[in-house]
């Protein structure tokens, strides 16, 4: 038991490796930061010097070195665009991305439950049957451009909602946070449900197969011939046992939503981490974009982690399964 | 179900495939056969592109810039051309850049989901049946890669393929690369599905069966495991294919997709997109439709398929 | 007083409509640094115009105007210029201004780890005669020194120092990267990077405050469809760039006002005039057509610019027929007008060169530069191969873009010139001289494009006092680029700003947004 945590730890480091490896050899093909530190006026001479100031006549694998060996140490680097360090950064604009997460996470989880056994249960009705359709509209769109189509109906023809940022936001010690304000919760609505669409879909669908493969299961028909009502089956024992895959899939999810974050980032100029992400690969800050990368990969190799873990503390089989490699 | 087999004999195989369960269910539904059809005519419109296409929009020196931004059905001010759908900002025909960059996106996805599914299946089969270090390797990669997202994978290939190839070649790449950027980052759904039902194949009497008589594990895994497995492939391809669409589209708007002078449906929304707000809204709306009617009927299927092909939910 | 400041912070947040003269404004970029000689870029500088300021500023119609100095005059036969400093000046920590701190961001600005060096490359000493007298000595005599310094910010030696910021480091930064202390009419009061900076004005400021701004907040989008929807919603008052396809939309909206003008941008195409062979030729792989004049001239005449000005710049922007535009200093009026469209001439020019067939070959171009950069590009590129140039266009992101042109890969390739002396002889330094690094002569010259009478001319235009003579000079400049088509200047980049209609305010040909020129209504 112990050996296979310990091993899984080890594989997790190693994949953080070659992960961060791949990651930092994209920078080469980014492009060169030179040119955007130095204005119109420089000259070769500017170029070699900056060039040898940043580290960068050095090989790829030996700045990789320096960076893994400086963040071992927890220094992540100075943004070449911002002169602060990357840590700093990171830390500043985390919470408006984990803001707009949490809540495109909760809406889509609750509206993708509800709406799963509601198609389910209404699994032949006309309206469970037009919401799985929209359902499917919502998927067919890419992200960026339900969006934009967003922005356009409701900031600019009705005006209801604005169209980019987030808003006023609170200061609540290290953490800023924009929960609190009118404009703050406003500012909140399209972003999170441009980001949370996708997921909804995906919970919905899974609510519902799961859903009616387990209310065809014998303990199902029996305690409907025991006479049960119908809302005590289908939420008390139904829903119960669709729980556990559901949750799954919602962890993985965790990283797709940071993911796809970058684009509605983007998209509603969202103050957070995925802005900062896609403003570092446009002006080529090394710096920002390794940590970036390395955050993201720690996090997903970390639920990966927590995931396998569990699994081997829920399901018995698995023991013998996985732990043997077999 | 059960009197198929007598008769199959002496029946042909599409006789087989039409009175089958699964075509009959099929023909009883309309979403499927709507959607099948609608399918059909954009991937026939899209392979015979050149032939419908009023003009080639590929070809930069038929194209007139006099002729940019005018409306649809409504002719030019200063040329008097009129165009179905309305012309772009470079006064490319938007009917027959559609049809044109439809056959770049179908190419992509369909390129993309083979790659995928031919490197899935690969892994998931060896995976499945040589089990050990093997396995360990494989399905950690495939761990990692289903937590990372796609669309970051994607751009890491996209970086990395651009950085490696010459630079005189990179304009023909880009598409290339596109396919095997979305390939190489789908292909862990076919593994993991093809891995689980070879490890229960594998168990099975015919599989042992067939070990014994001396068949080789490669014409094991070729001939008895691959064809049960099958139908979760069909249902995952067909899913993939849309999603393969919708990540070619979302590649091309963070501007590293297809080059603008040979657009995809991806590289004309996000041309169309700067023309939102200034009232030429041909421009994003016909590919935008376009696009969504390709996905969504392509999801219509798949959805579709899935139900049919698991025998539980009949 | 803690417990009034604390309600005031509390009303400000529930009731933002009470600043009248709350004034938001968003941009493409950040500006980087708020280090005024850390980086030599029209984002940092144009925004800093209006915290900093130098001896000499620009007006509304760009003429040089006194700042911190009131007046100045070149000292003997041009071994100098001598500036009278403006007395009771205060910083915005309310240190005085004095001419230490002239001296000071002197040698701050012209130090190694400056970007502002080259505008010191005439200097050879900065003297201080009293405190509101410094004597700047150049070691040949220079005419337009006092015009090319106006972007030379002065700030305070003691603030810096006793911060450690006593030079600029734009790699790790410094005190200086976030905070400012300038002398300008507004102050800083709160710096969050990339995501807003806030200013208010600075009570103590010397000059008669015109504006009516309480408070002003500049936010980055860079997205330009959201920028538009912001403007569009009024969450903002004013953005720039607006896209040119949305001008006339804008116009037609009652709540908002375009501001178009002609920016000092000159939008151009380059050769590689040094180059054996193409690079990109399926064909042609042993020659390089555009080393011949005629080719040159061939694309300018296959070029039809009215039709890029009418289609994809919908009108906005002006043809140009050299290097700069004609809100220029030095600007060449005798000139004639440009190789005029016309494809039977590109072709006769074509066939007399030996390509009656034409060829193929790569055009590179950058796709988030200059406005609508990728479409001008493809446009171009549609025009040259009705012509038999058959163009493969590759555009690319500005960071992979310059290193690029400075591997020379390329046959072809769009660039756009400001210059930042607004004089014409800064793109004859910059793009028309001989490469020569010991000089730094050249630099942009990507091409290699020499001429010995051009490189003659220059040194005599740089310390030519007569203005006639001068002129004279810059004049046959411009006529022998437009000769041998050395370049194909196409047309002058517009600027297009946008604002809500309550606002009044002043647009300047460098594109800097001065903020003590807005009126809110």
């Amino acid at each position: 038991m112990l050996a296979f945590i310990i091993r899984r730890v080890l594989q997790s480091i190693l994949v953080l490796l070659i992960v961060g490896l791949t990651a930092f050899s994209m920078f080469r093909f980014v492009g060169d930061p030179i040119d955007n530190m130095l204005g119109q006026e420089r000259t070769a001479a500017d170029i070699e010097r900056l060039r040898e100031q940043l580290g960068l006549d050095q090989g790829f694998p030996v700045q990789y070195y320096k960076f893994l060996t400086e963040a071992a140490h927890g220094n992540f680097g100075v943004s070449y665009r911002q002169g602060r360090p990357v840590a700093e950064i990171l830390l500043e604009r985390a919470p408006a991305t984990l803001e707009l997460a949490a809540v495109s996470g909760i809406l889509a989880i609750a509206f993708g439950i509800a709406f799963g056994v509601f198609t389910a249960i209404r699994r032949n009705g006309v309206l469970a049957n037009v919401i799985m359709s929209a359902s499917l509209i919502g998927v067919s769109l890419p992200t960026f451009l339900i969006g934009i189509l967003l922005i356009y109906i409701f900031s600019v023809e009705l005006g209801w909602l604005p169209s980019f940022g987030r808003g006023e936001t609170v200061q609540i010690g290290n953490w800023s946070t924009g929960l609190l304000t009118a404009s703050g919760l406003k500012a909140l609505v399209l972003p999170s449900i441009t980001l949370g669409l996708y997921q909804m879909t995906l919970i919905m669908r899974l609510v519902r197969s799961e859903m009616l493969e387990v209310l065809r299961q014998d303990y199902i028909r029996f305690a409907r011939a025991r006479g049960l009502r119908d809302r005590v089956i289908n939420f008390r024992h139904a829903l119960k046992n669709t729980m556990v895959p559901v949750i799954t899939v919602i962890g993985l999810q965790v990283g797709a939503i940071i993911a796809f974050a970058i684009i509605t980032e983007t998209v509603f100029q969202w103050p957070g981490v995925g802005l900062l992400f896609i403003n570092a690969v446009q002006f080529v800050d090394i710096p920002v974009m390794a940590a970036y990368l390395m955050l993201i990969s720690v996090m997903f190799v970390g639920i990966n982690l927590i995931v396998d873990i569990l699994y081997f503390f829920i399901d018995p089989r698995l023991r013998v399964d996985r732990a043997g490699g077999h | 179900m059960a009197e198929l087999p007598v008769k199959a004999a002496e029946q042909s195989r599409l006789r087989v495939f039409l009175d089958s369960d699964v075509f009959y269910m099929f023909r009883k539904s309309p979403v499927a056969v709507v959607s099948t059809i609608v399918f059909a005519t954009l991937v026939l419109a899209a392979v015979f592109a050149p032939l419908i296409a009023p003009t080639n929009p590929f070809d930069p020196a038929s194209l007139n810039l006099m002729n940019g931004f005018t409306g649809p059905m409504a002719p030019n001010a200063f040329t008097g051309e009129s165009f179905l759908l309305g012309t772009d900002d470079q006064g490319r025909d938007v009917f027959s850049t559609i049809l044109y960059g439809m056959r770049v996106s179908l190419f992509v996805g369909v390129a993309a989901v083979l790659l995928a599914m031919v490197l899935g299946i690969t892994l998931g089969l060896i995976s499945g049946y040589v089990g050990g270090w093997t396995e360990t390797i494989i399905m950690r990669t495939a761990d990692v890669q289903l937590t990372f997202p796609s669309i970051l994978v994607a751009m890491l290939i996209f970086g990395v393929a651009k950085g490696i190839t010459p630079v005189e070649y990179r304009d023909q790449m880009a598409i290339w690369v596109l396919i095997l950027a979305i390939g190489l980052s789908d292909w862990v759904q076919f593994a993991r599905v093809v891995r689980g039902a070879t490890m229960v194949e594998k168990r099975k009497e015919y599989v042992e069966a067939a070990r014994l008589i001396g068949r080789t594990p490669y014409a094991i895994m070729l001939r008895h495991i691959l064809p049960n497995v099958l139908s979760p492939v069909l249902v995952i391809a067909t899913i993939s294919l849309a999603l393969a669409i919708i990540a070619e589209a979302t590649l091309s708007f963070l501007g590293v997709g297809a080059p603008a002078t040979q657009p995809s449906l991806g590289t004309l929304i996000r041309i169309g997109q700067g023309f939102l707000f200034s009232g030429e809204w041909w421009i994003l709306l016909f590919p935008a439709v376009t696009l969504l009617t390709l996905a969504l009927s392509v999801n219509l299927l798949g959805d579709w398929l899935r139900d049919a092909l698991n025998p539980r939910l009949r | 007083m803690l417990r009034n400041f604390s309600y005031a912070a509390l009303f400000a947040v529930l009731t933002p409509a009470a600043f009248a003269e709350d004034f938001k404004w968003a941009v493409t970029t950040d500006p980087q640094t708020l280090d005024p000689h850390a980086v030599n870029s029209a984002p940092v500088l144009g925004f800093l115009n209006n915290v900093y300021e130098g001896l000499v500023r620009r007006g509304q119609d760009m003429a040089i105007e006194p700042a911190l100095a009131t007046s100045w005059e070149a000292i003997g036969a041009g071994e100098g210029w001598r500036f009278n400093l403006r007395q009771g000046v205060t910083f915005q920590n309310g240190a005085a201004f004095t001419a230490q701190d002239v001296l000071f961001s002197y040698e701050r600005a012209s130090s190694e780890a400056a970007d502002t060096r080259s505008w010191f490359a005439p200097v050879s000493g900065v003297v201080v005669v009293d405190d509101y007298t410094v004597d700047i000595m150049t070691t040949s005599p220079n005419p337009i020194f006092p015009d090319s310094i106006a972007n030379w910010m002065i700030m305070d030696s003691d603030w810096a120092q006793s911060n450690d910021a006593g030079r600029p480091d734009k790699e790790a930064g410094n005190h200086a990267t976030l905070n400012t202390n300038g002398t300008g009419a507004f102050a800083i009061t709160n710096r969050e990077p990339g995501l807003r900076t806030v200013l208010e004005p600075h009570n103590n400021w010397w000059g008669d405050a015109t504006h009516n701004i309480t408070r002003a907040e500049l936010t980055p989008i860079q997205n330009p469809a959201t920028a538009l929807a912001a403007l569009l919603s009024g969450d903002v008052d004013f953005i720039n760039p607006v896209p040119v396809q949305d001008v006339a939309r804008l116009q037609n909206d009652p709540n908002v006002n375009v501001i178009q003008g002609i920016e000092a941008r000159v939008i151009m195409l380059g050769f590689p005039h040094e180059a054996e062979a193409l690079k990109y030729s399926s064909e042609t792989t042993d020659a390089n057509p555009f080393a011949d004049a005629r080719v040159r001239r061939a694309v300018a005449h296959a070029v039809n610019v009215p039709a890029i000005l009418q289609t994809t710049m919908r009108g906005n922007a002006q043809a140009v027929n050299q290097l700069v535009s004609p809100a220029m200093r030095g600007y060449s009026d005798v000139l004639g007008g440009n190789a005029a469209f016309d494809q039977d001439a590109a072709r006769a020019l074509l066939a007399e060169a030996g390509y009656a067939d034409g060829f193929s070959f790569g055009l590179k171009c950058p796709n988030n530069r200059y406005l609508n950069d990728e479409a001008v590009c493809q446009a171009i590129t549609a025009m040259l191969a009705q012509v038999g140039m058959r163009a493969t266009l590759d555009a690319m992101p500005v960071q992979n873009y310059w290193p690029e042109l400075r591997a020379d890969n390329y046959d072809m390739y769009l660039l756009g010139w400001s210059p930042g002396t607004f004089d014409a002889e800064h793109p004859v330094r910059f793009l028309a001289a001989t490469p020569n690094e010991e000089k730094k002569l050249g630099s942009w010259n990507f091409g290699g494009y020499s001429n010995d009478r051009v490189d003659a001319l220059l040194p005599m235009i740089q310390s030519e006092i007569d203005e006639t003579k001068r002129q004279a000079m810059l004049d046959e400049v411009a006529q022998t680029l437009q000769d041998e088509t050395a370049y194909v200047p196409l047309y002058v980049q517009p600027l297009v700003w946008g604002t809500r209609s309550n606002i009044e305010l002043v647009q300047r040909p460098d594109n800097f947004f001065i903020l003590r020129w807005v009126t809110v209504n």
